[in-house]
């Protein structure tokens, strides 16, 4: 979908959607919704409701740098300890190497 | 119009031409060239890992051949052009050089080759000095001290059976096979050291991948886990059937519908081991090691029967087990000890009421016969009982009416042979078990080189009956000190004194063992399963393959040969004719149709089963695997064995290509980027409906 030609009521509809379909432990809509209306946010003449389509694109990118930092952490963590952990690991995965510890 | 014709006719010829002279062959097919062999695999106990796996994709090394010593000292003193794959001949596989390769680490060395050059070969067994060491009766230094060869079992063993080594090691077997190896590397390899970095190389890729990993309770908990999506099996357990058969057959469990729960029958519990094992997938025939005792064991079985009535006027009975994975810390006796205890043995599905411990007068176990002019009777005490064996034992094999001229010795004490009755004894250490077992002799227990060289056995190959029993002094043209009397001699003083043990009375016959049944027996399991004994234990007219049966465990699912063709063995030598039963009517067990030695096919009355032989490890919830308790041995799943041998380019010659990939897409990159910044000049007269699309 072409952003730019829709109209700016629209925007800011789509803009909420994504930011709130993004509590649904779903990081990638915020990711996105940041990607698809930083432009329209920051860069565009300013127009009624760019203020509140720069609060959710805001938001939505606070939300994915937590997440990031979070997963980042989470996946650093579980990989070096993987094999410390033993059977608790295994249970936690869904693939597990072949051939190694 | 014919000018055309012609024209099409010769065009035809020039295609069926070239595509009859063309080979049609792959790039990759004239790159590498096969190499067949025997790879080593990964086995995992409840502690460790052992055996070899190869990298997923293949472990790839130069090859170098392995003449001496000496020539090691050039892979592990910084080697020009790593990793290599020595080829290494079985006298210079030793522990020493074997740990000195695994050091030096998957970057200097990534394959090993075992090749078949034989001719300095003294010694080659890589079981441990102490066989089964911690599943015996105890694994004190009394029962087995591996520091002392006097005191051990194995005095030849390295114990690389139970290494775990970073590089896949491969066995060739072929000798053609090896020349091509060896030619490839006198061509490519074995000259200008120094350049080896700058030149492309004889290298061999062997791809033997294990999917399990750490040991057996990691890999099953893996393979048991529910969350598993792929389905992927990481290990199997080993896994197996023993085979038993009675002297005599036995009554139903259920009888005028009332049940029998507790049998008031005696038995003497006669035992061998079925199985035996070496590094190598799919070769080893455990010759010496194991093979016989099983044929003593089977010519004790066949010499009872046909000395004794077919029917027994009291209670008393022999119970012949054969026990499978007995190499892997004692499997399918643990099992049968276990079953036994919960009254599960025989299982209820063979109609057969269950056997205790208190229906047992004494176990014999024959353990490993390497030299039978050093035979020893041990228990773990002197009871009276023991003398008594030894003494009827040393009367029949002192006799100069039969003139096997043998000296039994016996050992009481806790210096116990590796052998099946160490799961009995370590269950009560006063159940009654007597081991027949000689000094060890085998230089190759537990090895691919364990075969009929190794036993001396020549086939006599005499097509003679070997079914009726023989004089004492008729040796069926064989030589006396061959290996087949030595079996029949053996056999026929064990099976007479049990002979006198269950009738009470002096065996004063002149009858023994035919030799050559052993011949026969021998022939079956060294040479080719298509001989006349299996023959005649099959149904008639069965296809019988011409290599002889593999003897290792295996796993659930592996080929179970050795077990089905032992099951049909005991079956036909300790069961009754039936001479009355039609063919039609005989199909439901114990009725049994064989072919039988004339091939015309006979009904008889048998007494053989299976039951299972799976370590209880699998059988007991939450066990904990560190125990000690039970065999925790699995198997590795793998994808593919293979080997294959082509010219490795230079490490100069591979960075040169990438280098130049490289190269050429970074200038494509910049090409592509002029072209498209300056393509007003490509593309002046863009009409205007095509500018606004491309515009």
């Amino acid at each position: 979908m072409d952003i730019s030609k829709a109209p700016n009521p629209r925007k800011l509809e789509l803009c909420r959607k994504y930011f709130f379909a993004g509590f649904a432990f779903l990081p990638f809509v915020w990711a996105i919704n940041v990607c698809w209306f930083f432009t329209e946010a920051f860069h565009k003449p300013p127009f009624s409701e760019q203020s509140q389509i720069k609060r959710y694109v805001i938001y939505s990118a606070v939300g994915t740098l937590f997440w990031l930092i979070v997963l980042t952490a989470w996946i650093i963590i579980f990989q070096t300890n993987r094999t410390a952990w033993g059977a608790t690991a295994d249970y936690m995965s869904f693939i597990i190497p072949l051939g190694s510890a | 119009m014919e000018m055309r014709l012609n024209a099409a006719s010769i065009w035809l010829l020039i295609l069926s031409y070239g595509a009859t002279i063309a080979q049609g062959e792959r790039t990759r097919d004239k790159m590498y060239e096969p190499i067949g062999g025997a790879s080593c695999f990964r086995r995992l106990n409840g502690t460790h890992q052992t055996g070899c796996s190869s990298t997923y994709s293949g472990s790839v090394g130069v090859l170098h051949l392995i003449n001496v010593e000496a020539d090691l000292e050039f892979l592990l003193s910084s080697p020009p052009s790593p990793p290599y794959a020595p080829m290494i001949p079985p006298h210079l596989f030793t522990r020493n050089n074997l740990m000195r390769l695994k050091e030096a680490g998957p970057k200097n060395i990534s394959v090993v080759l075992l090749i078949n050059r034989t001719n300095q070969m003294k010694q080659f067994s890589h079981e441990l000095n102490c066989p089964n060491q911690y599943s015996g009766l105890n694994s004190t230094s009394e029962t087995c001290d591996a520091s002392n060869p006097a005191k051990n079992w194995n005095p030849w063993g390295t114990g690389l059976l139970h290494e775990d080594f970073p590089f896949p090691i491969y066995y060739i077997a072929d000798l053609d096979q090896v020349t091509k190896l060896e030619k490839c590397f006198q061509d490519f390899n074995n000259h200008n050291y120094e350049t080896h970095a700058l030149r492309s190389l004889c290298a061999v890729e062997v791809k033997s991948f294990m999917s399990a990993a750490v040991n057996t309770e990691v890999c099953m908990r893996r393979t048991n886990f529910i969350n598993n999506l792929g389905g992927s099996k990481y290990c199997d357990p080993l896994e197996g059937r023993n085979v038993y058969a009675t002297l005599y057959p036995r009554k139903p469990a259920i009888e005028n519908n009332l049940e029998t729960v507790h049998t008031n029958e005696k038995f003497i519990l006669v035992t061998c081991r079925l199985d035996t094992t070496t590094m190598f997938d799919g070769v080893g025939l455990g010759a010496m090691d194991s093979l016989m005792g099983f044929a003593v064991f089977t010519h004790v079985a066949y010499l009872l029967k046909q000395l004794l009535p077919p029917q027994s006027k009291d209670l008393h009975n022999v119970l012949f087990v054969t026990f499978n994975g007995e190499s892997y810390d004692y499997i399918g006796s643990q099992r049968f000890v276990y079953d036994m205890e919960k009254l599960q043995f025989p299982t209820e599905s063979t109609g057969t009421p269950p056997i205790a411990f208190d229906n047992i007068d004494f176990m014999l176990d024959i353990g490993t016969l390497d030299d039978i002019s050093n035979i020893k009777l041990h228990a773990l005490n002197g009871t009276t009982l023991a003398q008594q064996i030894l003494e009827r034992l040393n009367n029949y094999a002192k006799s100069p009416r039969y003139g096997f001229n043998l000296n039994i010795q016996s050992e009481m004490s806790a210096h116990l042979p590796p052998t099946s009755a160490q799961s009995f004894l370590r269950r009560d250490p006063n159940f009654n078990a007597l081991i027949l077992n000689a000094r060890p002799t085998n230089k190759y227990y537990h090895s691919i080189y364990d075969d009929a060289d190794n036993v001396d056995f020549t086939y006599a190959n005499t097509s003679k009956d070997f079914t009726q029993l023989t004089e004492v002094n008729d040796f069926k043209s064989l030589n006396p000190d061959s290996l087949q009397m030595k079996v029949r001699n053996v056999s026929s003083i064990v099976a007479m004194a049990l002979y006198q043990t269950i009738t009470g009375k002096e065996y004063t016959g002149t009858k023994v063992a035919n030799p050559l049944m052993a011949d026969e027996f021998l022939y079956c399991f060294l040479q080719s399963a298509d001989c006349p004994l299996f023959k005649a234990a099959s149904y008639p007219g069965s296809q019988l393959t011409n290599l002889p049966p593999m003897r290792y465990i295996s796993v659930l699912g592996g080929s179970q040969e050795s077990s089905g063709y032992t099951y049909r063995l005991l079956g036909y030598l300790l069961s009754q004719l039936q001479p009355d039963i039609h063919r039609d009517n005989c199909t439901d067990l114990p009725l049994h149709y064989f072919a039988g030695f004339n091939n015309i096919g006979e009904c008889r009355l048998t007494t053989q089963n299976y039951s299972h032989a799976l370590s209880p490890a699998f059988l007991i919830d939450g066990y904990d695997w560190s125990s000690g308790m039970y065999s925790t041995w699995t198997e590795s799943t793998w994808s593919q064995f293979s080997a294959r041998i082509f010219l490795r380019p230079s490490n100069v010659h591979q960075v040169t290509t990438l280098s130049v990939g490289i190269v050429v897409l970074i200038i494509s990159f910049c090409l592509v980027y002029i072209i498209s910044s300056r393509s007003e000049v490509l593309f002046e007269d863009l009409p205007a409906s095509n500018a606004a699309l491309f515009g």
